[in-house]
Parts: C-alpha cells; sequence; structure tokens
C-alpha cells in the first residue's frame, strides 16, 4: 500500500487501499485544516513533492484551476495515492491529536514494509 | 408588494448520485422531477413543486428562486431593479420545469435570482384536510422545508440596500465595525416578513455560497439530525449550537460535494418596527456561535 511521507518532519503515514490523503492522516491520529472534506471548499490542499496520485471524484473547476491539476497540487480530501508520495502541508503543521491512531498506523507501516522486504515465495499466514 | 419566501435553491453537485443519497436519505426531500444532469426535490411541508434543484458538474450556486405574492410584483420588482442598475431579463413559464413566467438578474453580488409568481402546487405531504401534525414515515432527518441561505459579497452594504430597494427586505440585525452612524456593514441579515432571516450577506467574495438552511422545529430535532449525520459519516462544520444572530439554533454540515447546509430551528419573530440588533467584531465570535464563542477558521474562509 502506498504510504504519505510528511515533508520536512519525515513522519511516514500508512494508507489503506483506495484511501484519500486526509482520510490516511486522521487515521494515523493527525489533523489538519479542513473544511467541507468533500471536495468543495479547498482548503485542504497540500502540495505533492514526489509520487502520483489521482482524484476519487470529478473535482470541480473552482476548486482546482489547469495549473492546479498540473502543477502537484493535491487536493487532499479527495487525492487516493497510486505510488508512495511526499507531501508538504500548507500554512500549518499536522497536529497529533490521538496517539494510540498513531502507533496503530505505525505498527501498519512497518508491517507492510517488512512484507515487501521479505523475499518471493510461497504466502504464509502471518 | 411582497416577496413571500426563498422558493427554491439550486446548487451544483460534482456526483449526482452520492448528492441524491444525501438529500433524500439523510435530509429526506422527496423527488419530483429529474430531467438531463437535474434532479428536483421538495420537502415535506412544502406545496410548490420543488424548492431544491441539484446540477451536476461544478459546486457552489447556481440560482436562488423567490416566490412573489403577486402577478405585478413582477413589474415592481423589475422597475426597482433596473432603477438600481441592474439588468433584468424575463424568464418564461418552463425554463424552470413546473414555474411560472418571471424576472432573472444578477445581483451586485454576482449571484443570480429569479423572481416567479406562479409553481405547480404539489402539495404538503399532509394534505389540507384534517391535516395531521406530520407524515408518518419520514426519512431521515424529514426537514419540512428550505428555510434561507447565507451568500457572501464584497461589499454587504450595498447588498443590503440593494435588497432593501428591490425586494422590500429590512435588516433584523447587523454585524457592524462600530457602532458610528459612517460604520461599515460586515454582515446582515434580512426579511421580507417574520421570519427572522430569509438571507443573509457576509463579507467575502462574490458569487460565493456559504450555506443553505433546512427548517427544523426545536432543540431536540436538531440534536436529532446531528446524530444522523454521524450516522452516515456526514462532514459537521459545528454543532448542535446556538446563534447568538437570530438566536437559532443550528448544526452546519456539508453536503457530499461540499456545499454547506444548514439545519435551523427557532430563531424568534422579526417585524419591521422591532429595533435592529447589531453585533460588532469583537463579539462576532459569540454572535455567530453562542456557545464556543469564537469563530472556527472554516466559517469566513469555506465557501463553494
Amino acid at each position: 500500500m502506498p504510504t504519505v511521507r510528511i515533508h520536512p518532519t519525515g513522519e511516514v503515514i500508512h494508507l489503506e487501499p483506495a484511501e484519500t490523503v486526509l482520510s490516511g492522516l486522521y487515521r494515523a491520529g493527525y489533523s489538519y485544516t479542513v473544511g467541507c472534506r468533500r471536495g468543495g471548499c479547498a482548503i485542504c490542499k497540500v502540495d505533492c513533492r514526489s509520487g502520483e496520485f489521482s482524484y476519487d471524484h470529478p473535482i470541480a473547476d473552482t476548486v482546482l484551476d489547469e495549473d492546479e491539476r498540473t502543477d502537484g497540487t493535491c487536493l487532499s480530501c479527495r487525492a487516493v495515492p497510486t505510488t508512495d508520495i511526499t507531501i508538504e502541508l500548507r500554512g500549518e503543521d499536522v497536529r497529533l491529536v490521538n496517539p494510540f491512531l498513531r502507533q496503530i498506523n505505525e505498527k501498519a507501516r512497518l508491517r507492510a514494509e517488512a512484507l515487501a522486504a521479505a523475499p518471493a515465495g510461497p504466502t504464509t499466514q502471518e | 408588494m411582497a416577496v413571500m419566501r426563498m422558493g427554491y435553491a439550486h446548487v451544483r453537485v460534482t456526483d449526482m448520485a452520492e448528492a441524491k443519497d444525501h438529500y433524500a436519505n439523510t435530509m429526506g426531500l422527496y423527488e419530483t422531477h429529474s430531467e438531463g444532469n437535474k434532479t428536483y426535490y421538495k420537502a415535506w411541508d412544502e406545496w410548490d413543486h420543488h424548492s431544491v434543484v441539484l446540477e451536476e458538474g461544478g459546486v457552489g450556486l447556481v440560482k436562488f428562486g423567490w416566490k412573489v405574492e403577486y402577478s405585478s410584483d413582477l413589474d415592481e420588482i423589475e422597475k426597482r431593479a433596473t432603477a438600481f442598475g441592474v439588468t433584468v431579463e424575463r424568464m418564461s413559464k418552463g425554463e424552470n420545469p413546473e414555474i411560472g413566467d418571471g424576472i432573472r438578474f444578477t445581483t451586485p453580488s454576482d449571484h443570480v435570482f429569479e423572481v416567479y409568481h406562479e409553481a405547480t402546487c404539489i402539495g404538503t405531504e399532509v394534505g389540507t384536510h384534517n391535516p395531521d401534525a406530520f407524515p408518518r414515515h419520514l426519512v431521515g432527518v424529514g426537514v419540512p422545508a428550505l428555510d434561507h441561505a447565507l451568500i457572501t459579497a464584497e461589499d454587504p452594504g450595498l447588498m443590503d440596500r440593494f435588497l432593501t430597494a428591490v425586494f422590500d427586505f429590512y435588516p433584523t440585525e447587523r454585524v457592524q465595525t462600530s457602532l458610528d452612524s459612517d460604520a461599515d456593514i460586515i454582515a446582515t441579515w434580512m426579511t421580507s416578513g417574520n421570519q427572522i432571516h430569509q438571507l443573509a450577506v457576509l463579507a467575502g467574495p462574490n458569487s460565493k455560497l456559504h450555506h443553505f438552511a433546512f427548517r427544523l422545529g426545536d432543540w431536540v430535532e436538531v440534536g436529532r439530525a446531528a446524530d444522523l449525520f454521524s450516522m452516515d459519516d456526514v462532514p459537521i462544520d459545528i454543532g448542535p449550537t446556538r446563534h447568538g444572530i437570530t438566536r437559532g439554533q443550528t448544526v452546519y454540515f456539508f453536503d457530499p460535494s461540499g456545499n454547506r447546509n444548514e439545519v435551523f430551528a427557532g430563531g424568534y419573530l422579526a417585524f419591521r418596527d422591532r429595533p435592529m440588533s447589531v453585533w460588532t467584531p469583537d463579539a462576532l465570535g459569540k454572535g455567530v456561535f453562542y456557545h464556543a464563542r469564537e469563530l472556527n477558521d472554516a466559517f469566513t474562509s469555506v465557501l463553494t
């Protein structure tokens, strides 16, 4: 599964399949500047520094203009990474509001990394 | 001359299937018509054909419809709007399904208003003959009616004058920079009758929608609506809380495209001769969110 790395703090978030960037941040215990959470208000934009993502809903032209569709602007509530991505937040950093979720996400990320690093072979039960 | 009420709010949605699920199954509106990329709804205690129109493609406001009491009001409003310097066009019966002849203009705040006198009457869900108090099988929140809207404008004072001159609205409450006579108007709550507000205008970019609101009866219904929003994963902006301004009880929340909705209960009776309430920016937090007493950052920045 893709991960989201937050620049410059280096925090790495593990995403579930088809999960948006914003949803991943919240599921890992973090909070960020959000408005409608439904792609309409444009408040939760971040900048994508590396990696690829796509949008899981049509995005209105009033929310993302033509330039913003190619310049790395990432509407976090609707952006689903297709590779590992690194994002830079705008204006403020994420705030950790639930440390227990962060621990759970960290374990999930380490498990996924270990699985990816394991030599290919017959699947075994964890 | 009388504008009776906001007859319809016509908004854009990015995904019609999700929007229909929200407005029908969570809000409890009744679908009355659909054609092309538009779906039409009414609430249970409304009698005209529709009060909410969803149009697929984009987000934000397409237009508001205002229903007047007499057909002669259309001529009068056309005259007044033209005198104010606004270009008015005639709209024909059927341009909006089940809506009669009317006029259309763009306000100084770049919002499109339509004014009409006739709409096909479907009737409320309880009828008129020995009606019951409410329909037994309401869905979700089961809102009875569209109530009001808040829009943003670069010059709310100009919109206050416009709505006064053209619609014969009057302000019930205002936010001003000070109590001085030359103070700037930051926001204004305006109505034509006893409803505490039919349209409010807040300083901000032109042509934007802050929210449109559905009516509820009381605190208990507002609290139950918020419970249903949690059940249906509807993002809540704030509430349940009270507005200091209007005294209404409220939840702000978002539809699946990010348009802000509100459920609104209470609010005191407005009268033209009641002295207007004035709020100053030092108390704006309490004016908008009476319990938290501070604005959230979304209040002025999250618009569609």
